[in-house]
């Protein structure tokens, strides 16, 4: 049985998934929450990911190929439906006690800006469709691990509603959609450079993101 | 038979390197014992049942060179979670249905390996101690001797979040404990004590707790001075109550068609199973099994006050 690109990618890269779901920090915080000055450390770190989501997509979706013009589309539909969302962080962090002001001048550790460098780098030198790893592995972050996640956080800090968990909440929901049209422009690509940086970079991710998490 | 094809054939297997299994030869018996640990959650992993499937492939193409193969788990408490469920959540959010079906195609071909091993020339056994449930307790199904310690337990939670068993549950259940104990056990979604399950006839043996190395060492003394004639039977067993690949695989594809349709309430049970997985790895004195007991308690609470049974529904 040859499964279509999505179904590959998932089993190249499970070990990465695993690696990152059963480190301590991460099963920890999946399972118990976590202090509340390391959840604001957290969305801090957050912030400059979600801020640069759409500027890592639009570098891709301008290099790419005319003959992936499906993924640029998919790219520009994405970016639209992103864009704003670094606001529910400033609004969570805000709902937890850091000031807007405070969240952005916050300057992002070296993992956030080895993931974020690591980004525009692959969308640029590597291969546009490295973007499609990018969303993988924060899709899978927020709509498989981003449920839990938030209810563990809403337990540990007694959080009322959607109050301070807005961001990581509803990404859980709008990315299990995301997550059916990702797999669907995924099995357009048939390059194989292209399916090779898109698992390079899905590896990448889930490693930066779980140092992320481990430096909090 | 050609010995130093043999010896080369267990070389390749034992060097190996195995993320998530552990091996050790008996030579006086030609048993492999293979110890499964796939940590923090001792679940069957793609990694997990890659190795298995592996170790099982080397075996099967040397005949004569494994006459015993049991397995066991190294991990404190548990035997086996049953199905990576993060990765089920991944595939049923992401709408996958080829990879839900290569995922339980996988877990049928480990199955079936077990119920084809007399014809291999292989005794099975395997030893429970802790907790093994949905995938983990399917998995136990087909070996030929299945001992259990008193304090092990295990059933198919699957139910509870709206899936059922996939992976040869029914066939395996149905041919060991009858039809009635399959339905109760399946539609439930309870948990059994091992005495219970012995009871049933899913379990071989039950032993105290920490005598489970010395029943193994029994059970294949016992069975290898008569390894031919009991392979002879136990592949008369199979032809008696006959369980086909293709009533699994049609099994595995109702079980992805259903996956599929789990709804976001059915998913976050999974995800609160998943979330007890991880309190437990973590060395909370709770796990999935009491997160179990206490979805069945919803569950019933749900029955006693709306006066809708899992039964009610299914008629």
């Amino acid at each position: 049985m040859t499964l279509p690109f999505f179904g590959d990618l998932v089993v190249r890269t499970d070990t990465s998934r695993r690696d990152f779901e059963t480190h301590p920090v991460v099963m920890d915080a999946v399972a118990s929450g976590m202090s509340v000055q390391r959840y604001r450390a957290l969305l801090l770190e957050l912030y400059h990911v979600v801020w640069h989501f759409n500027p890592v997509c639009a570098a891709a979706a301008s290099r790419m190929a005319d003959d992936l013009a499906s993924v640029r589309y998919f790219l520009y539909e994405h970016m639209h439906e992103e864009s704003g969302h670094e606001v529910w962080v400033r609004n969570d962090l805000q709902a937890i006690g850091v000031a807007p002001a405070q969240t952005e001048a916050h300057a992002p550790g070296v993992n956030t800006l080895a993931l974020n460098g690591y980004n525009y780098w692959a969308a640029d030198r590597r291969h546009p469709c490295s973007v499609l790893g990018m969303l993988y592995a924060l899709e899978v972050i927020a709509s498989v691990y981003g449920g839990p996640f938030a209810s563990a956080i809403k337990e540990s800090l007694l959080l009322e509603g959607e109050q301070g968990v807005s961001f990581i909440g509803s990404h859980a929901t709008l990315d299990a959609k995301h997550m059916a049209e990702l797999r669907q422009v995924l099995n357009t690509v048939h390059d194989e450079a292209a399916r090779a940086a898109v698992v390079e970079s899905v590896q990448v991710n889930f490693h930066h993101f779980t140092r992320i998490v481990e430096a909090l | 038979m050609n010995a130093p094809e043999r010896v080369g054939g267990l070389q390749q297997l034992l060097g190996r390197p195995y993320r998530t299994i552990r091996l050790e030869w008996t030579s006086e018996l030609r048993q492999l014992r293979v110890r499964t640990c796939v940590r923090p959650i001792q679940c069957y992993s793609l990694t997990a049942m890659g190795e298995l499937q592996q170790v099982l492939a080397d075996i099967a193409a040397e005949p004569g060179m494994v006459r015993h193969f049991v397995m066991t788990s190294d991990v404190p408490g548990v035997f086996n979670f049953g199905g990576d469920l993060a990765l089920f959540v991944l595939l049923v959010r992401a709408g996958d249905i080829d990879s839900l079906r290569l995922y339980g195609q996988r877990c049928v071909d480990l199955i079936w390996w077990m119920e084809n091993a007399a014809r291999l020339g292989v005794h099975t056994t395997v030893m429970v101690q802790g907790d093994t449930l949905g995938g983990g307790l399917e998995s136990v199904l087909p070996f030929h001797k299945v001992i259990f310690e008193r304090g092990a337990q295990g059933g198919f939670p699957e139910v509870l979040f709206n899936l059922f068993p996939g992976m040869g549950a029914w066939d395996f259940t149905v041919r060991k404990a009858g039809f009635r104990v399959a339905n109760e056990m399946i539609l439930s979604g309870r948990l059994y004590r091992a005495e219970e399950l012995q009871a049933f006839g899913l379990v071989d043996l039950v032993v105290d707790d920490g005598e489970g190395e010395a029943a193994i060492e029994q059970v294949v003394r016992g069975v290898d001075p008569r390894l031919r004639g009991t392979l002879a039977a136990l592949q008369a067993r199979s032809m008696a109550a006959p369980v086909s690949y293709d009533s699994l695989m049609a099994i595995v594809t109702l079980w992805s068609d259903a996956a599929l349709r789990l709804t976001d309430r059915d998913l976050r049970l999974m995800e609160r199973l998943a979330r007890a997985q991880a309190r437990k790895a973590g060395g909370a004195d709770e796990g999935a099994v009491e997160e179990i007991k206490r979805m069945e308690l919803d569950t019933a609470w749900e029955e006693t006050h709306t006066g809708i049974t899992a039964w009610g529904e299914l008629h």
